[in-house]
């Protein structure tokens, strides 16, 4: 065997391992994304064949559109609690995505280092608080400075709001920040070249640019306020009735579901997996408007 | 050119399809071992299901008792399904789960506080009162003698037995005002009701302490000596409910949780009555931090 030849044998060797490993590596991505699917897909299944037939029993416009719910009286009507998670999500929002976007452009435009080295890990810290700690904050320290305000219990939307509005500021500001951090440089510097002030050029320059991405970060803030269960539960009041002002109790989808999980027996029980299926066609809607948006996104650049 | 060995595909789709299938695979909850009691149900019982537990573990070492609390429904129809062996409730059977073929033994007398804040200076009210402040037609605290304050109603969640026994005792017929605040425990009923001045809600006499008042109804407190002799009335039983008569080491834990050594000490510690009676003790029950 010539020294060649052996060189030759070796470097197949050590191709054929090398290979190995990395169509092993390829098919262990494939089944970590695998198994993400299959999570979606048999909670879909799930909760959709359990939830479906409340559409026929109770009957779509009964259980979608009826203003009571009775579950000991055969009353199905959910609209209280759609009403309610929408305006829970929708209170959240009006305080909570300026105050997270605000953030974003202090930490992408104008934060000095050091400041940013504090900001940005205190801001995604607050993703990392359990939800149970929020509500416990709600129903401890915010709760009572509502009930003064208010002079009610304090039970109801407005401390809702003013949790969710926190729990809200992470998701929308760090994607925000990504938003405006993918701007072009050349862009930025274009307006500072033209005379443009720091404020000038945030608000001609950068959240116009940013404006789809800013969209995306506040759509995934709703799923996040929308899909939040027990820091709502803890401070919303739980009552199952319609939206009658910001102190008065109302109940949304995901606590009610919660409150009556542990009781609730067959049409009652099939009422509470319908009210998931609303919550997950709404998750869905969301995301799908945010992947619609970053197409347009994409052709328009 | 390195052909990519077929086997690892097989292998890897195998471990594809085993995520599927294990997990499913995996829900067997039938078979227990003889040296265990599972208890489940009412969060009232929970604190003398548990520390008896501990005890009767202690007492006889190799058993285990597990306990959890999670509302007397769910500890009916725990036990009905054979998912645990003691489905403990704070309410009486309702009409459709009579024929669960369950065996009831009543393990201590609990009786409902309606509770108030302690600057409320409402320390009196009768029964239909009460009604109607739960019904949402009595609305401020001037109409039953006392302050011109907004009452706030805190109700508890449906799977509550003690919401139960007071909706039965209390309510009857009468709905809950809707629009009133719903709190899934008794330690939130008391904290906020301890906290807000104008708040009212009922727990167990057992959860009474300083923080709130206990009122009188129709002229009677809610006190031992009253609920033993019936004059106070709001009152039930707790119960344990097995499938069939106790056997093993169910019927083992349930005879400790009926001897003295419970009853007097844990049963009474935790504000409730004892079911098996001496000499009824004339103290107050209540006003002890649990």
């Amino acid at each position: 065997m010539t020294d060649e030849r052996r060189a030759t044998t070796t470097l197949k060797r050590l191709s054929a391992a090398t290979y190995l490993k990395e169509g092993a590596l390829k098919y262990l991505f494939l089944l970590c994304a695998f198994v993400a699917v299959m999570g979606v897909a048999l909670i879909f299944v799930f909760v959709g064949v359990r939830g479906w037939p409340v559409f026929t029993d109770v009957g779509a416009g009964d259980f979608l559109f009826g203003g009571l719910w009775h579950p000991g009286e055969g009353a199905f009507g959910i609209l209280p609690f759609i009403t309610g998670s929408l305006v829970v999500m929708a209170g959240a929002l009006v305080l909570g995505a300026p105050l997270a976007v605000g953030a974003a452009v202090f930490l992408s435009e104008i934060a000095p280092p050091r400041v940013r080295a504090v900001v940005r890990p205190a801001i995604e810290l607050l993703a990392g608080v359990p939800s149970v700690v929020y509500g416990f904050f709600g129903l401890m320290i915010l709760r009572p400075v509502v009930a003064d305000l208010t002079g009610g219990l304090g039970f109801g939307p407005l401390t809702a709001w003013l949790i969710l509005a926190i729990m809200i500021v992470p998701t929308i500001a760090t994607l925000t920040e990504d938003a405006l951090g993918s701007i072009h440089p050349g862009i930025r510097e274009a307006s500072y070249a033209m005379g443009a002030t720091t404020w000038q050029t945030i608000y001609k320059v950068l959240l116009p640019a940013a404006k789809i991405g800013i969209i995306d970060a506040i759509i995934l803030g709703m799923g996040r306020a929308i899909g939040e269960t027990m820091a709502v539960l803890m401070v919303v009041g739980n009552a199952a009735v319609f939206f009658q002002g910001v102190d008065m109790p109302i109940s949304t989808l995901t606590s009610q579901i919660v409150m009556d999980m542990p009781y609730a027996t067959d049409l009652h029980r099939t009422a509470l997996f319908g009210m998931a299926i609303i919550l997950f066609l709404f998750s869905m809607g969301l995301v799908g408007t945010v992947r619609l948006l970053s197409r347009f996104n994409e052709r328009v650049r | 050119m390195i052909v990519r060995p077929p086997i690892l595909r097989v292998a890897l789709i195998a471990v594809m399809l085993a995520t599927i299938v294990v997990p499913l695979a995996g829900c067997d909850d039938g078979a227990r071992a003889e040296d265990e009691v599972v208890v489940t149900g009412s969060t009232t019982i929970l604190p003398i299901a548990e520390i008896s537990a501990e005890d009767f573990t202690e007492e006889n070492p190799g058993t285990k008792v597990l306990v959890s609390g999670v509302g007397s429904s769910a500890g009916i129809e725990s036990v009905s399904k054979g998912t645990s062996d003691i489905g403990t409730a704070s309410r009486d059977l309702k009409e459709s789960e009579l024929s669960l073929g369950l065996v009831d033994t009543p393990i201590a007398y609990d009786a409902i506080a309606v509770i108030v804040n302690p600057e409320n200076p409402v320390r009196s009210l009768t029964r239909e009162q009460v009604r109607d402040i739960f019904a949402g037609q009595i609305t401020n605290w001037a109409e039953v003698g006392g302050p011109d304050l907004p009452v706030g109603i805190v109700n508890r969640d449906e799977a509550s037995g003690t919401r139960e026994a007071f909706k039965k005792i209390v309510m009857g017929d009468t709905d809950f005002d809707r629009t009133a605040v719903i709190l899934p425990g008794t330690g939130q009923v008391r904290m906020v009701v301890g906290e807000a001045v104008g708040a009212v809600g009922y727990i167990s006499v057992g959860f009474v302490n300083d923080d709130v008042a206990a009122v009188t109804i129709d002229g009677v407190e809610p006190t031992l000596a009253n609920v033993l002799n019936g004059s106070y009335g709001l009152q039930r039983l707790l119960h344990f409910f097995t499938l069939g008569e106790p056997e093993g080491l169910t019927k083992e834990y349930i005879e400790y949780v009926l001897s003295p050594t419970v009853q007097e000490t844990l049963v009474r510690e935790a504000g409730f009555v004892p079911i098996t009676q001496g000499d009824p003790p004339p103290d107050v029950i209540g006003g002890q931090d649990d």
